[in-house]
Formats: C-alpha cells, sequence, structure tokens
C-alpha cells in the first residue's frame, strides 16, 4: 500500500507550512505552491499527518493507493 | 456536398459517411426518421455488447472508452444515474458540436435516450455552449419535434463562454448551480457526479455515434473504419481554405482529408491542447488514434489546425491566450502557464532557452484540479519537439515561416 | 481567599486578556496572507496564534473563577456561559458570557477541525471577531476600571491596532494570489 500526498488545487493558498513540517515530501514551486516530491513511507507518516492539520485550509490530504 | 451554417462566419458543414448522411434533409425529425425510421430501446447488457464490440471511444477528446464509462455509471450503485450530453464545445476552435446540433440534433439525442434507458433513468441533462444562441435554438426545437415520447425529463445548462467551462467537473457544478469551473475531483463523475449520483457524462458526437451503432447494428458500423478502429470521427479543420466540419473514416489517410495540405506548413492537431507537427509528417500517417499515439501525436476532439505562420509564434500566441483562460482558482496554473507562455514567447523571440519552457512545463502538469495546464504544456512541448531545428534558427534571428504580428490574431 | 486579592486578579486578568487575545488575533490577520520564506516560518507563526489563544482561554478562567469565588457580588458559575439572569450588572455580565460562549465554541471547533470540515471552521473563527468586540464591551462596561489611563489606553491600542490591520487587509487581494515569484 503506497501513501500519496495529493492538495485540494483550489483550496489551497500557498502558505508552505506544509514544506515546513514535511520537506522530505514537499517542495515549494517558484510562487510558493507544493510540489510532491516523494510518497509517505511509514517514518514520515507522524509529520504528513503534522502538516495536513497544520494547513490553514485543510488543502493536504493523504490517500492510500494500493500497489 | 456541404451544407453552410451560420453559427461560425464561413464555417462549412459537409457530408458525409456515416453521422453526416444525406446532411441536405435538413435537421428535422421528419428527416432524421426516414434516414432511422427504427427506434431502438436496448437494455443495458445489449447497448454495452454493441458498444464494447466496436470499440467506441468517446469523442470530447480524451478518448476513453464509452464501454468502460458505461459499466461504471451502471454499476456504481446506490442512487439512480444521470445522462449528460456536453454540446459545450469550449475549445474555440472546435464546431463540429456545433455542426451536430444544427444538423443532427436528433442522432445526439437518440443516443442519450438510448442510454438514459438502458440505464433505467429519465433524468437527461443537456449543455449547451456559452455564446451558441443558434445551438440552443436548434436544440429546443428538435426537443419539442420529440414531444414527450422519449420519457425523458431534460433540463439545459448553459455554460459560461470559457474554454475549460466543458470540463467534467465544471459541468457537474454548472448543473448543481455553482460558478461553471473545475473543482478537485475525488472520485470519478462517472461514480460520484452530479449530486453524488453516478453521472454519464459525454460529448454529443459519442452518444450521436451511438445512435448510430444502435441503429445500424455493429456489423453495418463496422462497414466504415479499420477493424481496430471502427467507424468515423468528426473534425474540424481550419486551413487555407476556410474551416469546415467533416467526417472522416477512421483509418483514412490525413493526405485524403487535407488535400491541398503544403508539406512545409505547421500543424496543431488536437485543439490548443493538442500537438504540432509539420505537415509532411502528418500527411504520411492515417487518421487514427493509435497511430498517432505511436507518434506522440493527439488527434483529440478532431480540431486540426493549419498554421499559415511560424509554429513557434503561433504556439506562443496559443499558450499566451491558455493562460488567459486558467480558472484562477488553482496556483500552479494561474501562476505557471502566464509564465509558461513568456517563456515560449522568447524562445519564438530567439531571446530564452528551452530548458526554461521545458522546467516549467513539468512543474505545472499534474498540478491543478483539472488538465488544463496538463494539455497546454503539452501543446507547448510538442512545439519544440517537432520545430527543434526551427528553435535554432530562430536563436540566430531568423525565421523560416512568415513571420505573424507577434501577439496579435490567432490564425 | 482574600477578596481583594480576587478581585484585583479579576481585574488584571480582564485587561491582560484583551491584549492577549489582541496579540493573538494579529497574528491571525497578518498570517492570512502569509507565505514561506518569510523571518519566521508559517508554522511557528501558527503555533503562537494557537498558545496565546489558549493562554487567553486560560487567562478567561481565572477572571471567571476570581469573580464567582468573590463573595463581595453575586456571580454564579452558570452566569460565565448563560447570558442571562445575573443578579450583579445582568446585562454587562450577559456580555461576558456571551463572548465566553463564542470563545468556546471556536476553541472547541478548531480542536475538531478536520472533522467538521473547512467551511463549518471558517464561519465559526470568523465570530473571534465578535467575541473580541463583546468581551471588550463588556470590560468597558462593567469594569470598575475603566476610567483607569493604563486600562483605556491599552483597550484603545488594541482596537486601533485591530482596525488597522483589517484595512490594510481589505485593501489587498484574495484567492490564489496571482505572485511574483519567489525564486
Amino acid at each position: 500500500m503506497t501513501r500519496v500526498l495529493v492538495v485540494d488545487w483550489p483550496s489551497c493558498k500557498g502558505r508552505g507550512l506544509c514544506h515546513e513540517l514535511l520537506p522530505e515530501a514537499i517542495d515549494l514551486d517558484d510562487w510558493g505552491y507544493p510540489v510532491v516530491t516523494s510518497t509517505v513511507s511509514d517514518q514520515l507518516l507522524v509529520n504528513a499527518r503534522k502538516a495536513m492539520r497544520a494547513c490553514p485550509t485543510l488543502a493536504l490530504h493523504l490517500v492510500s493507493e494500493r500497489t | 456536398m456541404t451544407t453552410t451554417l451560420a453559427t461560425t462566419p464561413g464555417l462549412r458543414v459537409e457530408t458525409g459517411p456515416a453521422l453526416l448522411q444525406h446532411v441536405e434533409l435538413g435537421p428535422s425529425l421528419a428527416a432524421h426518421r426516414t434516414l432511422h425510421p427504427a427506434r431502438p430501446a436496448p437494455r443495458f447488457s445489449d447497448l454495452a455488447a454493441a458498444v464494447r464490440s466496436v470499440g467506441l471511444s468517446g469523442r470530447g477528446g480524451a478518448a476513453f472508452p464509452f464501454a468502460r464509462k458505461l459499466v461504471a455509471v451502471s454499476t456504481a450503485g446506490g442512487r439512480r444515474p444521470v445522462v449528460v450530453v456536453n454540446l459545450s464545445e469550449g475549445e474555440p476552435a472546435s464546431s463540429k458540436d456545433a455542426a451536430l446540433a444544427l444538423t443532427k440534433p436528433h442522432l445526439v439525442l437518440d443516443g442519450a435516450v438510448m442510454v438514459a434507458g438502458a440505464l433505467r433513468t429519465r433524468e437527461l441533462h443537456l449543455v449547451l455552449p456559452g455564446e451558441g444562441p443558434d445551438v440552443r435554438r436548434a436544440v429546443v426545437a428538435a426537443l419539442a419535434e420529440r414531444g414527450r415520447d422519449d420519457r425523458v425529463r431534460v433540463r439545459l445548462h448553459d455554460a459560461d463562454p470559457v474554454f475549460v467551462a466543458g470540463q467534467a467537473r465544471a459541468v457537474v457544478e454548472l448543473m448543481s448551480g455553482r460558478p461553471n469551473r473545475p473543482v478537485t475531483s475525488w472520485q470519478s463523475t462517472s461514480v460520484s457526479g452530479y449530486r453524488g449520483r453516478p453521472t454519464l457524462l459525454s460529448n454529443a458526437e459519442t452518444y450521436a455515434q451511438l445512435a448510430l451503432l444502435m441503429h445500424e447494428g455493429p456489423a453495418a458500423y463496422r462497414r466504415h473504419g479499420t477493424p481496430d478502429e471502427p467507424g468515423t470521427t468528426l473534425l474540424t479543420v481550419h486551413d487555407t481554405r476556410g474551416s469546415r466540419v467533416a467526417e472522416v473514416e477512421l483509418g483514412a489517410s490525413w493526405s485524403e482529408v487535407l488535400p491541398d495540405l503544403e508539406p512545409q506548413r505547421a500543424v496543431l492537431v488536437g485543439g490548443y491542447h493538442g500537438t504540432w507537427t509539420p505537415a509532411a509528417e502528418l500527411l504520411r500517417l492515417p487518421v487514427s488514434r493509435t497511430a498517432m499515439d505511436a507518434r506522440g501525436l493527439s488527434l483529440g476532439a478532431g480540431v486540426v489546425l493549419v498554421s499559415d505562420t511560424c509554429p513557434l509564434a503561433h504556439a506562443a500566441t496559443i499558450a499566451e491566450y491558455l493562460a488567459a483562460e486558467s480558472a484562477r482558482r488553482c496556483g500552479p496554473c494561474l501562476n505557471g502557464l502566464p509564465a509558461l507562455a513568456v517563456a515560449l514567447r522568447r524562445v519564438a523571440d530567439g531571446v530564452g532557452g528551452t530548458g526554461e519552457v521545458e522546467r516549467l512545463s513539468a512543474l505545472v502538469t499534474g498540478r491543478g484540479a483539472c488538465a488544463h495546464p496538463d494539455g497546454t504544456a503539452r501543446m507547448v512541448r510538442s512545439a519544440l519537439t517537432s520545430f527543434g531545428d526551427e528553435v535554432a534558427v530562430h536563436a540566430r534571428g531568423g525565421c523560416r515561416y512568415r513571420r505573424a504580428d507577434l501577439g496579435g490574431d490567432l490564425s | 481567599m482574600n477578596e481583594q486579592v480576587l478581585w484585583f486578579l479579576n481585574r488584571g486578568t480582564g485587561v491582560v486578556l484583551v491584549a492577549v487575545l489582541t496579540a493573538s488575533m494579529v497574528l491571525g490577520i497578518t498570517a492570512s496572507r502569509g507565505r514561506a520564506g518569510g523571518r519566521l516560518p508559517a508554522f511557528v507563526t501558527q503555533t503562537l496564534h494557537r498558545n496565546l489563544s489558549l493562554l487567553g482561554l486560560a487567562l478567561l478562567l481565572v477572571h471567571i473563577a476570581t469573580a464567582v469565588l468573590d463573595e463581595y457580588v453575586d456571580i454564579r458559575w452558570w452566569n460565565a456561559v448563560v447570558p442571562w439572569g445575573s443578579s450583579y450588572e445582568p446585562v454587562w455580565v450577559a456580555l461576558g458570557a456571551l463572548s465566553t460562549d463564542l470563545m468556546l465554541a471556536l476553541v472547541l471547533l478548531t480542536a475538531l477541525r478536520s472533522h467538521v470540515g473547512q467551511r463549518t471552521w471558517r464561519g465559526v473563527h470568523l465570530t473571534a471577531y465578535a467575541a473580541w468586540l463583546v468581551g471588550l464591551a463588556h470590560g468597558i462596561g462593567i469594569g470598575t476600571d475603566t476610567g483607569e489611563r493604563w486600562v483605556w489606553t491599552t483597550y484603545l491600542a488594541c482596537a486601533g491596532l485591530l482596525a488597522t490591520l483589517l484595512v490594510a487587509r481589505s485593501l489587498t487581494n484574495r484567492g490564489p494570489a496571482y505572485h511574483e515569484a519567489l525564486r
């Protein structure tokens, strides 16, 4: 099972908290919007959940896909 | 033989072998019944089997296998499905849906009604183009002719006259009384669309093809096209002869469709989200999705634009248009597309490198609520890939094509 | 407990509460236009905003407790959340209760934000302005120190600061902004 970070783009305002809390999986583009760079391993899961909770617009989601 | 339509000045609709048979008889119900007297009301299993047997794919641009969509909607379970016909044709260079509405509305409606019947639903929605009063009039007239015989409740919706208005989720938003723009989709609309119900949303031509298939039967349908890609498809062609909607058999050679095409011209196939190619390359290919996919070209919704100017400048102008058509809901699209257009313009002007275009293309792809940035990036990249040597010529300050007014009219 | 101490604590926590909640709201207002890459990480501002609000809640609880425990005035525990029926200064106490209710709802819904959804949360969160105003009115009306300079200058400074920030924010764009590239 792979855990994939998905951004609800119309909700995302580019505040960047997700990148601050999960730089291992989220970069920022030229305009401050998140670029997902990797899936979420078990190691990253705790911080991924923190990043999701911290998003001011609840735009960050975690989707589990069967590999 | 052609029929001239008043919708777009100078647009001609040519008589075709299947969908557009006997266009000269007019769009009336009586004319339609002369050509197609039967009134099939297939069960779901028969409909699905026929669709599967000819591999009918959607005509809205993505070529999604229609059988798969039918099954997804019927097996989604729970609530009664909804059938939606997309006539909004947001792509400005496409006129095939308008052509169908004006010449063969009853084929479209027959198809939609058959699908609704097979899915055991009475709810049918038609999405009309924002700036198409002729289309609306034609559809309303056709519905009036049919009266209540179809046993469906029809609702009409008028799309906004913008590029992204015809996107699936944007259509569902429109139907729900919200702004006609894309939103994030967590499930396919086939499974959960309008009011959370399974929503079969397809292009007008798809329904027309389906109607023809059920009227004639798969064997007759297979008389046109190739064994792997049976049937026909509608094209909107813009070239030196003007603009026309034509029906061509799948597998026909592009050289038959575009007999006057000069090999040195540049062609954009598949609309503004399509792919650029030198005419010489296109003329060697058949009108076939598989053959074109193999060469990295997209047939899309059948728009063929023969450029009378430099492909790099033309692509940059289109990219600027597409950037302005962003729904402005997603940061990467709103910010990235203008930057991408600027980078491409710099390449066309010979003052920028392709590296930045490539970087921005990758940056906007897959990062939005809809595929608008993806399609724009595809169009842009294809211009650089197909005309790499022209890029080098521009970098040295030259141009082998007649230079267009940079930033001017799309011609 | 010595009644004088209770009374001082009550008045003190009241005024400090206005300042603390104002500070929290300042962070909330200025952060809503924020992007990453500023002087302070955005999550620091966010955490500070949250902690100041919780500090405010703690101060509110002390403020309520000292009012109830103080036998000089007859204020019951339930007067703190039910906005009517107080025998002492019924109108002003009622405003205090209203402000408390709004704050409690705010804190509760923020804790449950991922369950109630963004739209509901945002609607309730915007009542922070009402909570602040109603609380300030309560303080001005019931406060025996309102005449004191240190009190009304605090109130004025807080109100002025919030008003300025709100006006400044309303003059800039909303939504996913067309940003200048950060790099």
